[in-house]
């Protein structure tokens, strides 16, 4: 019996020192429940607001989050709803940040922390908010490319930036995916079935 | 006779906003039955059917909410937000692998691919001589097989069920002279929409929801939805009622606490949840296996880029299964391919324009899930209070286990290239792909085991069982073999926490026809169980 409201004791924090495999192994564990939970708000497909509002996503964290929405969703240039001005895409995410449960949430805080203050010798230790377009691109690489903690990191920050991407349906006609048909083909809803001969 | 009517369209459920209405119920009340079903998906539906079916006074708790069909919506981003476990988000430990599981009314048979499969003969005959489940021995057990196949329209798929991205697994397998054959579903003139995995809003596919939970409710079955049973009430060491409490699915918030008196309780809350029910209620386990023996038939998924476009997507979600490898190695293929949010389950999606360059290539993919079996190896644990702790789930690959994945998913790489794909994009963490089937052993390679392989295939599992296994020797299983558990009367379990040992076949039959099994067992001894 989860109890989301509960205060959770800071234990699991301990030991997650910066740039420490089980640093990195935890909050990939946070973030592989993000990512999994990361569809809680695929339901939104929402128009992006004029004036963003962020309810749960601390401002440093839109930060990081909006610059990998970028990096890693240049939609325009493919002829694709924007995944920052049409698509709410970190919006969507900070809906779904706000239905995480304390723990997984303050994971999901840590787990973009360490992302974008890893440092890396070949990046000169920058932030990866501080990169051009270019290095931001290959930093995302080299994390994907890491050891199993960063991989797996870095793939569930991808997945939970492309889930509330894609999720929105202006994106799929781009991929000539049809979407629902049910109603569009007029199929007949056969009910409950009946019940079975003694 | 009575003249039993089944409703026509949706089920009767009791939920938690119409609890919170009823002001004679309160906040706290108690129900009084003869049967609690602690769950409604494959398992606790067949068993609320058929005690009501029986005669009893059936009460069914779902934690999950109730959606019915007519509100499916086909967006598979809807569906896992209200109906799917945790939001998808029930991981191993690790957070490496995802256990897909239903949570609503029907449980998984609602968000299913629909996949059925018989476990095999010898699978059974082993059942029967390993732990002494002789009327689990494949003579004996033919008849529950054969039932579920009548009530669940489990049929071989026919021509037209067989879509594009099926046919380039067909194509391959013909070249690489492996065995394939259509796959058997449980699914009524499949509409080939290609939502299986968001429910099926036209009422197709046989899940619970339009087949044995209505059926139940005709005899008589309560059905609770938004209920969460934290644990068995117990009295002179005999089960007698469940402690839940409902709460609001949308806001969190908890309505009510609900009390059960029951003379008889039947856990069917899955793999999962079962034992941890069991743990939270701390019933006696001589065995020292309540929670152990997790199987999960781990599977990837693995996606071939075709030349032309394939849109593989349309029509029926699981078309053929490549059976060569199941009964000699325990792999299984089944093609599919979903929406494209699952794409994002195979591995690495990439970034930037390669990400985007792989998402616009969609219309030229092809998918399977290429199973392997596991060792059973794995447990689950409840961790702290019944009311305020924590599920852990613990599976991670053993060297073996990993090889079979990796086995596994290369068998299917090679088949996609036999069958014309140009690329193949591997279920890896790592960002793999074969742009041959001479490069393949060589990517395969990269993907090294490491520490607990951990963060290298990405895995899923849909069905996890052995935890509550079944068998005649009390200190080496849980459940006895009429479903009981050995150490606590009045208390069954029904689902796939029963099946003793790791099968590859999917579950979805077994379960259902073990389910009835139990039910059998229980009416066929009434007398030592109810008054009157």
């Amino acid at each position: 019996m989860k109890n989301n409201n509960r205060a959770r004791m800071p234990g699991y924090l301990a030991g997650l020192e910066p740039l420490s495999r089980r640093g990195f192994l935890r909050t990939s564990v946070l973030a592989g429940a993000a990512l999994s939970s990361g569809c809680s708000s695929l339901f939104g497909r929402r128009e992006a607001p004029e004036t963003l509002q962020y309810h749960s996503l601390t401002p440093d964290e839109v930060e990081v989050i909006t610059r990998l929405t970028e990096v890693m969703l240049p939609a325009e240039s493919y002829g694709l709803p924007s995944s920052t001005t049409v698509v709410p895409t970190v919006e969507n995410i900070d809906m779904m940040a706000q239905r995480l449960p304390k723990q997984t949430r303050d994971l999901m805080g840590l787990g973009i922390w360490v992302f974008n203050n890893r440092p890396m010798v070949s990046f000169k230790f920058s932030k990866f908010t501080s990169l051009s377009d270019e290095k931001a691109l290959a930093y995302v690489d080299a994390m994907q490319e890491g050891t199993f903690f960063e991989r797996g990191l870095m793939t569930t920050l991808k997945a939970l930036v492309a889930l509330n991407y894609w999720r929105d349906e202006r994106t799929w006609p781009g991929l000539e995916y049809h979407g629902p048909v049910t109603e569009m083909w007029g199929v007949r809803r056969l009910g409950n079935a009946p019940l079975p001969r003694a | 006779m009575a003249f039993v009517r089944v409703p026509r369209d949706g089920v009767p459920v009791t939920q938690a906003k119409d609890v919170a209405l009823d002001a004679s119920l309160g906040k706290q009340f108690t129900l009084k039955t003869d049967v609690v079903v602690v769950g409604s998906g494959a398992a606790g539906a067949t068993v609320a059917y058929e005690m009501a079916k029986a005669g009893r006074d059936v009460l069914v708790l779902e934690s999950g909410r109730y959606y019915p069909s007519s509100q499916f919506t086909e967006h598979l981003g809807d569906t896992m937000t209200k109906i799917y476990q945790d939001q998808v988000g029930q991981v191993n430990t690790t957070a490496d692998i995802i256990f897909v599981q239903g949570a609503c009314v029907g449980g998984s048979t609602v968000i299913g691919a629909c996949v059925m499969e018989e476990p095999g003969d010898k699978v059974l005959d082993g059942w029967a001589e390993k732990y002494g489940l002789e009327n689990l021995s494949a003579k004996n057990f033919r008849p529950y097989l054969d039932t579920v196949a009548d009530q669940l329209q489990i049929h071989t798929n026919e021509a037209h069920e067989i879509n594009a991205c099926a046919h380039k697994v067909i194509q391959g397998c013909e070249k690489m002279q492996f065995s394939w054959k259509p796959a058997q579903r449980n699914v009524k003139q499949c509409a080939l929409t290609g939502h299986c995995l968001a429910g099926c809003p036209s009422d197709r596919k046989m899940s619970s929801l339009v087949t044995h939970l209505p059926w139940a409710a005709a005899y008589g079955a309560r059905i609770f939805s938004d209920t969460e049973v934290v644990r068995v009430r117990m009295l002179d060491g005999r089960a007698r009622g469940v402690e839940a409490r409902i709460t609001d699915p949308d806001s969190g918030a908890e309505v009510a606490t609900m009390n059960v008196d029951a003379d008889m309780v039947v856990l069917a809350a899955g793999a999962i949840h079962t034992p941890l029910i069991l743990q939270r209620s701390q019933v006696k386990d001589r065995s020292g296996q309540l929670g152990r023996n997790l199987a999960i038939q781990p599977f990837t998924q693995v996606l071939g880029k075709f030349k032309e476009p394939l849109y593989g997507f349309r029509g029926a979600l699981v078309g053929v299964q490549v059976d060569e490898f199941t009964h000699t190695d325990g792999y299984t293929i089944f093609s599919g391919l979903a929406e494209p949010e699952s794409l994002l389950a195979q591995g690495d999606m990439k970034a930037g324009k390669a990400h985007m360059e792989f998402m616009k290539d969609y219309k030229y993919y092809a998918g399977v899930n290429a199973f392997s079996r596991d060792l059973g190896q794995g447990y689950v644990q409840w961790d702290g209070d019944p009311y305020t702790g924590d599920k852990t789930i613990h599976w991670n690959p053993s060297r073996e286990e990993f090889e079979n994945m990796k086995a596994s998913a290369a068998l299917a790489a090679r088949i996609f290239f036999s069958g014309g794909a140009e690329k193949v994009f591997l279920p890896t963490f790592q960002s793999l792909e074969a742009n041959s089937v001479f490069e393949l052993d060589a990517k395969m390679d990269e993907v090294d085991y490491g520490i607990k392989g951990l963060y290298t295939f990405r895995s899923n599992s849909f069905s996890p069982h052995g935890t509550c296994r079944m068998g005649a020797d009390p200190y080496q299983s849980v459940v006895s073999p009429t479903g009981e558990l050995h150490d606590t009367p009045g208390l069954f379990v029904a689902d796939s926490s029963l099946i003793p040992e790791s099968i590859s076949a999917p579950i979805q039959w077994t379960v259902q026809a073990l389910a009835k099994y139990v039910s059998d067992q229980i009416n066929d001894n009434a007398a030592n169980y109810f008054i009157g």
